[in-house]
């Protein structure tokens, strides 16, 4: 039962955190939304059992994504967002487009009536991870740690200063 | 000792880029690395000679690495000892040594200094190639790169017309030469199907070479050595040469270079023992050059032209010794010769370097004021006149014996050249050095040469004096250098010391007449000039070979001339012309039907791209929300599809 | 809860997020909705672990590589965002023109 409470807790500020960040005018609370919708999709991984995840999720994204994108907010972002607007010309065709892709996820979930309870208690994830990621997924591993690389040399390459 | 000798041409082709990089800051202007890499050359040289002559080392010796191949053969890199290979050896490592001594004082104060060394450097090193290379190919290739140090010396003053037309001359005349190199290459190659020298000696020893193509090829390569060795009729560039410095001509044109074809000829020996048509054609095309250029040197007033035609005819001797199948004498000819060839060479770079000309008739009683270079000079004319005991005088007898053996006539011919020698080298030195000066003035401002100048002359002389007693000791020379092999014709029997004997009083008898003519009765040989004024002419003119060199240009100019307007008259106005007003016309006719019918259906094709670009441009807004939208739309209806399905 | 609970909600985010890149305006924006749209992928690869395949962990794994990746997405974008703003002056997409033959 509380189980349940705490999922449709977590749910709704998702989605109302969602909302928020597509549709509020002033991307300064954009961004303040998406740091909750993202901690709460924390909460909805924890409700799974997934500890180390949970982890993940609070430390990059809330901590790390989120913190980002308000400081490029903060630089950026021009406070004209209540003056012009926000959404653009084709918000109809897209909202009746969205509308259906939601309503369509919906049936496809009932007809296939994943109506399946864990079948056992979550366990600790974290050593089972390291095994994989040491082990089998060796090699994937270091690729990613070569994209972050790459991308952090990207990144200040674009925001260096001109020499002159 | 023997495993390290292929370092020597690759350490003086280090020194030749060692001294052009950095030889502004070498001691010398670069000149010392030159001399201490000529000098350990040398001495290596001398221990190998040594060790080969105390039997302390096996010959032949033959190392190399496969470089690369073609077809199923392999080119290799690698040298190739034998006694031959030794003594050719120490003459170039000595000649190179003592020239590049004598050259710090000879070139002194020369603008271009370091670049003289460094060629001098380069051309040791690619006649040390050409003689330890145990493949033709290294050979040829080596044989060109001295070709090329030939013409870069013998233009070294190149501001002055005359010394750059000799070099173009040199080059272009040795590469006439050159044009048999190649083919007589390749007919060797598809005789033997190897270009490695042991394996062509081995299998011309074996006669397993087609006489008919040994010959061929021999005679293509004779060809190449008459071009290099200055032989009839391609001598003509050997005296414009001497327009070099005089330690150039010392070096190329009198010990080494000129000797290169002469290697060559000895090198392939057993090529040549398989034809006697071959051995025939080197021993006369020999003994002609020995006497034409004998005859040409006499009425010479150029000293160093004197040398050089003395030169030629010195080695015209050395090929007839080897077509008269007399191996052993026509390389000890070549050893000893390029000792007090060298000598000559650098006493009269001496005398011209003190009087600064080369004309004779400008000199004169110049022994008082250069008593070393005379003594030495005088040494160098016994030895070169084979007055015994000096060197030429045991080389030279053995290649008249030889030639004596083989066939009377190559012996009359060689004897007369013998006198001749004898005639004008008296006459060089009467000329030089005794008599009245003939010039005051350059006289009194002529002074002997210094200690670096004389020093190579000294050691040279004692070369000139001793080498061909030393080296027939015990038969020293003929256990070095000879040929196993069998010649295609029987010798006969002659007395060694008949030969020596009457050699020796022609030469003494001639030597004596002119420098009696020229020193006492100096009116005769003017006498003798009006009155044989034709035949005069004929020498001065070398024989017209150089009018007939021109004439064979001119002829080729001609043929030219009329082809082009052949080329220009016929092919050009009927056959292209009227191919060209043809082409106009079908050109016009497929002008009209592009115009019409082709264009016409290119331009509808592009009207109506444009109108369905005009419409499908509406799709296009520039918006990349717009375009996702589209994305979304179509992965939905896609998406519909599927589950509809 | 089951499975189906949770493929809802991940659908409805992606709904939401989707939505956001088709209709904003603001560049930061549109990135702040693709990040929606990572993470309702991220609940369907944990859900689907947890309830299909326990005791395995392939799907963490696989959405540790994407958090990954979206943190290297996300640093390299708002760095364009920002080199483009400091020369055009504007951080709405319709003015990304230039590049329009």
């Amino acid at each position: 039962m509380t189980e349940q409470i705490i999922f449709y807790l977590l749910a709704a500020v998702i989605t109302l955190a969602a909302l928020g960040v597509v549709l509020l005018p002033t991307l300064m609370h954009s961004a303040l939304c998406l740091g909750l919708c993202l901690a709460g999709v924390a909460g909805i991984f924890a409700s799974l059992g997934s500890d180390f995840i949970f982890a993940a999720q609070i430390l990059v994204y809330v901590g790390g994504i989120a913190v980002l994108i308000l400081f490029v907010v903060l630089l950026a972002g021009s406070a004209s967002g209540r003056i012009t607007r926000q959404i653009n010309a084709q918000w109809l065709p897209a909202l009746l487009l969205c509308g259906l892709f939601g309503w369509a996820f919906l049936k496809i979930v009932a007809h296939f009536s994943f109506g399946l309870a864990p079948q056992s208690a979550p366990e600790p994830t974290v050593r089972a991870l390291a095994g994989l990621m040491l082990g089998d997924y060796a090699v994937p591993f270091e690729l990613i740690s070569i994209v972050l690389l790459a991308s952090m040399t990207g990144a200040v390459l674009f925001g260096r200063r001109k020499a002159e | 000792m023997l495993e390290y000798v292929f370092i020597l041409p690759l350490l003086s082709f280090a020194a030749a880029g060692l001294i052009l990089a950095f030889g502004r800051w070498l001691p010398l202007k670069g000149a010392s690395a030159g001399i201490a890499v000529a000098a350990w050359g040398f001495s290596q040289a001398l221990l190998l000679f040594v060790k080969a002559i105390r039997g302390g080392i096996t010959l032949p010796y033959e190392v190399s690495i496969p470089w690369f191949s073609f077809g199923g053969s392999q080119a290799t890199l690698g040298v190739y000892v034998d006694g031959l290979t030794i003594a050719m050896l120490l003459v170039v490592t000595a000649v190179s040594l003592l020239v590049q001594i004598y050259s710090t004082g000879y070139m002194h104060g020369d603008p271009r200094f370091k670049r003289f060394y460094a060629y001098l450097s380069l051309f040791t090193a690619s006649m040390l190639g050409v003689t330890l290379t145990s493949s033709m190919m290294v050979f040829f290739m080596c044989w060109e790169l001295v070709g090329v140090c030939s013409y870069l010396l013998i233009g070294f003053w190149f501001e002055k017309q005359s010394a750059a037309y000799a070099g173009k001359k040199a080059f272009i005349t040795t590469k006439l030469g050159d044009l048999g190199f190649l083919i007589g290459l390749l007919c060797l190659f598809y005789a033997t199907g190897t270009f490695e020298i042991s394996k062509i000696l081995e299998l011309a020893h074996a006669g397993a070479i087609p006489a008919a193509v040994a010959g061929t090829a021999a005679i293509l390569l004779f060809l190449v050595a008459a071009g290099k060795s200055a032989q009839f009729p391609l001598f003509i560039w050997l005296p414009d040469a001497m327009e070099g410095p005089s330690p150039v001509s010392a070096l190329i044109h009198a010990a080494t270079m000129v000797a290169a074809g002469v290697y060559m000829v000895a090198r392939l020996y057993a090529v040549y023992a398989l034809s006697p048509a071959a051995m025939n054609v080197v021993a006369w095309t020999g003994a002609l050059t020995a006497f034409m250029a004998a005859s040409l040197a006499l009425t010479c007033f150029d000293l160093k032209r004197v040398l050089a035609f003395s030169t030629v005819s010195q080695l015209g001797y050395m090929m007839m010794a080897l077509g008269a199948g007399a191996f052993t004498a026509g390389m000890f000819h070549l050893t000893t010769h390029a000792y007090f060839k060298a000598l000559l060479f650098l006493a009269a770079g001496s005398v011209i370097h003190a009087v600064h000309t080369n004309d004779m008739r400008e000199m004169g009683g110049l022994r008082h004021k250069m008593p070393v270079t005379y003594i030495t000079f005088l040494l160098g004319t016994l030895a070169l006149t084979g007055i015994p005991p000096f060197a030429g005088f045991f080389s030279k007898d053995e290649v008249l014996a030889a030639a004596l053996a083989r066939n009377p006539y190559l012996f009359a011919v060689g004897a007369m050249a013998a006198a001749m020698t004898a005639f004008y080298m008296a006459r060089a030195l009467v000329m030089t050095f005794h008599g009245k000066p003939k010039d005051a003035q350059k006289y009194d401002h002529a002074h002997e040469s210094p200690a670096v100048m004389t020093g190579p002359l000294i050691l040279l002389a004692a070369v000139s004096v001793v080498s061909g007693w030393v080296l027939t000791r015990h038969e020293m020379f003929e256990k070095l250098v000879n040929f196993e092999g069998a010649l295609p014709f029987e010798l006969h029997h002659v007395s060694h010391g008949a030969v020596a004997v009457f050699s020796s009083i022609v030469a003494a008898l001639s030597m004596t007449v002119g420098a009696w003519l020229y020193k006492a009765r100096p009116e005769i040989p003017a006498l003798l000039r009006e009155k044989f004024s034709p035949v005069v002419e004929m020498l001065e003119k070398r024989y017209w070979l150089d009018a007939f060199f021109l004439k064979l240009v001119d002829i080729g100019d001609r043929l030219s001339a009329f082809m082009f307007s052949f080329d220009f008259n016929f092919l050009d106005q009927v056959v292209i012309d009227g191919w060209a007003w043809l082409t106009l016309k079908l050109s016009r006719l497929q002008g009209w039907l592009d115009d019409h019918v082709v264009d016409a259906a290119v331009d509808v094709t592009g009207a109506a791209t444009l109108s369905a670009g005009r419409v499908a441009r509406l799709a296009q807004t520039g918006l990349i929300q717009n375009y996702l939208l589209f994305v979304a739309i179509a992965v939905s209806i896609f998406a519909a599809i599927a589950f509809a399905g | 809860m089951t499975l189906s609970h949770y493929l809802a909600l991940s659908g409805v985010l992606f709904a939401i997020g989707l939505f956001g890149v088709l209709t904003r305006r603001n560049v930061i924006g549109i990135l702040m909705s693709i990040e929606l749209m990572l993470n309702a992928a991220n609940i369907n690869f944990v859900a689907f672990n947890r309830f299909l395949y326990p005791g395995r962990y392939e799907g963490h794994l696989t959405v540790i590589f994407i958090i990954t990746l979206a943190a290297a997405e996300v640093v390299v974008g708002l760095a364009l965002v920002m080199a483009i703003y400091k020369n055009l002056k504007s951080v709405y997409v319709e003015d990304y023109n230039i590049l329009k033959g």
